[in-house]
């Protein structure tokens, strides 16, 4: 398997990027939550976040929720489609013979 | 950290698994399960309404001797509990999701609250010049005509197949009930309104599953 995404390729930033694929397109996740839904901790989350940010796999930004600062994180539309082709990838290995519409 | 969750998934079905695994788990989180959103207001119709009938039956009939008071007391604090199961319910799924949904969901709240407050204002004015029979049934079928269209919109905001049917439903019921008149309108909302919810909540729960 050594074509597929390398930065994807890891199983806790394959769980980070497959959690945030499940958001919708125009929203933003706070990171105390996305920590929960990974159940990973704070400083684990931010390496691997760090990570897809350098990528450009993640758009990370900080701001305020009334007087909190909030670090909020989506997925940037590369991220997006790099995860659909990590994912293509992965069901073509599984099953060479399947075409892609059924993916 | 982890020292094992840098390396990678040990196949490609591993690989498969976790991401499915993982995007079901976020859903699961983030979308509240939608019995709590329906049923709710399909028992407080189905009892609040249902009483209603009971007390103040057709033709001035009382089928139920309740005191004057009970059916819309019971009414109102059923919906009241309806509304807050719901609130609770959003902020849990959403909270600390911020963006397009947040604002969506922000905006139709706002639609409901404005929506109610500026059509009930002026019904309140007209209402009593009509004799009690009709007062009720103006209220009640105004209340849920503007349900059935609300639900109809946040059908067409969601793309949701299951809250736009139940709009329609709960409009054509209110159609019959207020054709078959006052008395007659309770009954219909209690048992097919309120009854229609209770399934629209079902379907929607088992369409959630099923993509979960």
């Amino acid at each position: 398997m050594s074509e597929l995404d390398p930065v994807i390729h890891a199983q806790a930033r394959l769980r980070v990027v497959a959690s945030l694929s499940a958001l919708g397109d125009g929203d933003r996740i706070a990171f105390p939550r996305l920590q929960e839904l990974l159940a990973m901790t704070a400083g684990n989350l931010s390496v691997h976040l760090r990570k897809l940010e350098d990528a450009g796999y993640v758009e990370i930004s900080k701001t305020h929720r009334g007087r909190t600062p909030a670090t909020l994180i989506r997925l940037s539309r590369r991220g997006r489609l790099a995860f659909e082709e990590y994912t293509e990838a992965i069901c073509t290995l599984l099953d060479p013979a399947l075409p892609k519409e059924q993916l | 950290m982890n020292p094992d969750d840098d390396l990678p998934p040990t196949d490609a079905a591993a690989a498969l698994r976790l991401i499915e695994d993982q995007r079901s788990a976020t859903a699961r989180r983030l979308v509240p399960d939608a019995r709590l959103l329906y049923w709710p207001w399909g028992v407080a119709w189905l009892v609040g309404f249902g009483l209603f009938f009971l007390r103040f039956s057709p033709g001035d009939r009382e089928l139920l001797r309740l005191p004057v008071w009970l059916p819309l007391t019971v009414l109102f604090a059923l919906l009241l509990t309806a509304g807050v199961i719901q609130a609770v319910v959003n902020a849990r799924a959403y909270g600390q999701v911020i963006g397009d949904s947040a604002l969506r969901g922000r905006w139709y709240g706002c639609a409901w609250a404005l929506g109610s407050v500026s059509v009930y204002a002026g019904l309140g004015r007209i209402s009593e010049y009509l004799p009690d029979d009709l007062a009720g049934l103006v209220w009640s079928a105004t209340a849920v005509g503007l349900t059935g269209a609300l639900e109809m919109a946040g059908g067409a905001i969601w793309l949701d197949r299951d809250l736009f049917r139940l709009g329609v439903w709960i409009s054509v019921i209110n159609l019959a009930g207020a054709i078959a008149g006052p008395g007659w309108h309770a009954l219909v909302v209690a048992v097919a309104g309120g009854g229609g919810i209770l399934v629209a909540g079902t379907i929607a729960r088992r369409r959630q599953r099923h993509r979960q």
